[in-house]
């Protein structure tokens, strides 16, 4: 009983955090989507008009597509990046350990909007790219190569998040008990093979995470896709933007984001169902 | 309408648009009763002003300051003009309220300003009529313009082999890939419409949307990017990745001329655009003496010429070019009185007008 009571002493200040910052604006999100308007009389009338524009409108469906799979191919990227990253701190670092991992973390210190900035000096008309395209000879009048795209957009995200998807595989791969991989070797396993039938299904519940912590915040990114997505290159996030900010319709807005929520939570109830982590952990 | 904000400011508004929704919920209150606690007396020793930032400066209301040299002017800042009306709409309190011709009409419909009794301002009668009147609602004057400015194309003189010489030049095949357009729904339907010689881009009718839709999609192939603050804009034509900018305003034109970036700002053949903002006397005013003194101080010449000098924009009063510099005068025409026929001043928006647009926009920005 004593245990118990100490436990909801605990555990109060998270749910008065996660009840009045995140579950009571949530509510407030969903009531508004059934608004008429942002306020004035219209506040108060009940409608399902923003539904009917957002489901008639294939636009917003679409986007919401294809910023998904722009978050896909990023989070897919940055794993195939970070994992040769974490594998090296976690098993050839040694003592170096601690200052490599500092090393990747370092970039997360500078501000989001300047890395996201600095893409387009690298890329752009004056930058790097071009100057070294110029002195080779390959290009003769500089050009915003690579910037303004999809693409563009993917390579900031990967930037941006890699630090973010390195440190969970490092910490699974970390985790990882020695005496498998010596049992391994010891079977008459070669590198490759322990790397695939001992390690990787390990490690796989850290990927797992890293996917996800960098997949759900890239599909809600703006501020990318609106320096360096160019007219191909735009994400949800920037249409809900412009309902907010722009055409002060917050019901729709608030739709908008009620569909990237629900969209987010039946990708991951999806993938909870196709990938059970503890048979990755058995295996 | 204003994009000289730094983006990081759209990111605080937008956590500023969370708390203003989750607040008044969490409290359980109604939104109006958020506002600020009111002045207990109207004869108030302050003065409350929701403006633009900068406008804050002492040189534009010297006047005010010598008349009451006790009452505080208390600034309260906004980054955009849905973000002004959001906030009156949900009861913040302020005696005046700077927002920009096409959001006029919603706050008079919403009655958020009160009629304003021109005849109490002594500079009045030197303010241009033609600005004067898009202040003006059911006879009566809400609004009092203050400043304005262009919105024009800017042009790299360096790149491009032919600048361009109207609206519709812009769709020239020449400039594939090294155009920016801003990314603003209203912009974007003015520009087209002007283009297409539409005379009313503010009340269309449907077969115009199409028209304007089309021309929209059209010139996608020559679009880089779209541009949304005038920094980022800078930045992109001094690297020379945008050729030509469209609706570029005046003082963006001067920050490159100043670094020497070889630029041209474009008189098109349709005129340029125009933006023009002014007060409005919030309707639960505390000190409405106040507000009127300071308009009248404001409206004088001498602060008008100190507003054109520091931001390079025009001002509403006629005689504050005499008095402002003869080089900015000269670039801007602000001289001559014909220039006002010429400009195409933005026009008062419905909501509906604005929810049409935005959507029209969206759709176009996402079409494949």
């Amino acid at each position: 009983m004593r245990q118990r009571r100490w436990l909801i002493v605990l555990m109060s200040p998270l749910a008065l955090w996660l009840g009045l910052l995140f579950l009571a604006p949530l509510a407030t999100m969903v009531v508004f989507t059934f608004r008429a308007g942002s306020f004035g009389p219209e506040h108060d009338v009940f409608t399902l008009e923003n539904y009917r524009t957002f489901f008639g409108n294939p636009t917003y469906s679409r986007l919401l597509l294809s910023s998904a799979w722009i978050s896909f191919v990023a989070s897919v990227l940055s794993i195939l990046l970070a994992y040769p990253v974490a594998y090296y701190l976690a098993f050839q670092a040694g003592a170096h350990r601690l200052t490599l991992l500092l090393v990747i973390i370092v970039p997360a210190w500078i501000s989001f909007l300047l890395r996201v900035f600095a893409w387009k000096l690298i890329l752009g008309s004056g930058g790097l790219l071009n100057i070294v395209l110029m002195a080779a000879g390959l290009v003769d009048e500089p050009a915003p190569i690579l910037l303004y795209s999809r693409s563009a957009v993917i390579v900031a995200l990967v930037y941006s998040y890699m630090p973010f998807v390195a440190l969970p595989i490092f910490v699974a791969l970390q985790r990882i008990d020695r005496s498998l991989i010596e049992a391994a070797s010891d079977l008459g396993g070669t590198g490759w093979q322990t790397f695939r039938d001992v390690i990787l299904p390990l490690s796989m519940p850290g990927v797992a995470a890293a996917f996800f912590l960098i997949f759900i915040p890239t599909l809600g990114e703006y501020v990318t896709p609106l320096l360096l997505g160019g007219t191909e290159g735009l994400m949800f996030g920037n249409v809900i933007q412009s309902q907010f900010a722009r055409a002060l319709n917050w019901p729709l807005g608030s739709l908008m984001s009620l569909a990237v929520l629900l969209f987010t939570l039946a990708l991951l109830a999806v993938f909870v169902r196709l990938v059970r982590l503890e048979d990755w952990v058995q295996a | 309408m204003r994009r000289h904000t730094k983006l990081y400011n759209r990111i605080a508004f937008v956590a500023a648009i969370w708390l203003a929704i989750v607040l008044p919920a969490a409290c359980g209150q109604p939104a109006a009763e958020m506002g600020a606690a009111p002045e207990t007396q109207a004869g108030a020793d302050s003065l409350t002003i929701l403006d633009w930032a900068g406008y804050d400066a002492p040189e534009f209301w010297t006047q005010f300051a010598q008349a009451y040299p006790d009452v505080e002017v208390d600034y309260t800042y906004f980054e955009q003009d849905a973000d002004a009306l959001a906030k009156l709409q949900s009861g913040f309190q302020v005696d005046l309220l700077h927002p920009c011709s096409s959001w006029w009409g919603l706050y008079v419909d919403a009655g958020l300003v009160q009629p304003i009794d021109t005849s109490r301002l002594k500079n009045w009668p030197d303010v241009v009529p033609e600005m004067a009147k898009l202040g003006e609602f059911d006879g009566q004057q809400y609004f009092v313009p203050w400043d304005w400015g262009y919105e024009s194309i800017l042009v790299r003189t360096d790149k491009v082999e032919e600048i361009p010489a109207s609206w519709a030049d812009l769709w020239d095949p020449a400039y594939a890939g090294r155009l920016s357009i801003p990314d603003s729904a209203e912009v974007a339907q003015v520009m087209a419409a002007v283009a297409l010689d539409i005379p009313n881009p503010w009340q269309t009718t449907p077969e115009e949307d199409a028209l304007i839709k089309q021309k929209l999609l059209d010139i996608k192939p020559n679009v880089l990017t779209y541009w949304t603050d005038a920094s980022e804009l800078s930045q992109m034509m001094a690297s020379g990745d945008v050729w030509v900018a469209a609706s570029v305003w005046t003082d963006t034109y001067s920050q490159l001329m100043a670094d020497g970036v070889p630029v041209e700002y474009v008189d098109p053949a349709e005129g340029r655009l125009g933006w023009v903002c002014g007060y409005g006397i919030s309707s639960n005013a505390q000190a409405p003496d106040l507000a009127y003194a300071y308009l009248d101080a404001i409206l004088d010449p001498e602060s008008s010429a100190n507003l054109s000098n520091q931001f390079y924009y025009g001002t509403s009063n006629r005689k504050a070019f005499e008095l402002a510099d003869p080089a900015l005068v000269s670039l801007f025409k602000l001289d001559q009185p014909d220039v006002l026929q010429q400009t195409v001043f933005y026009q008062t928006m419905s909501a509906e007008h604005r929810q049409k647009i935005t959507e029209m926009w969206d759709e176009v920005r996402l079409a494949p």
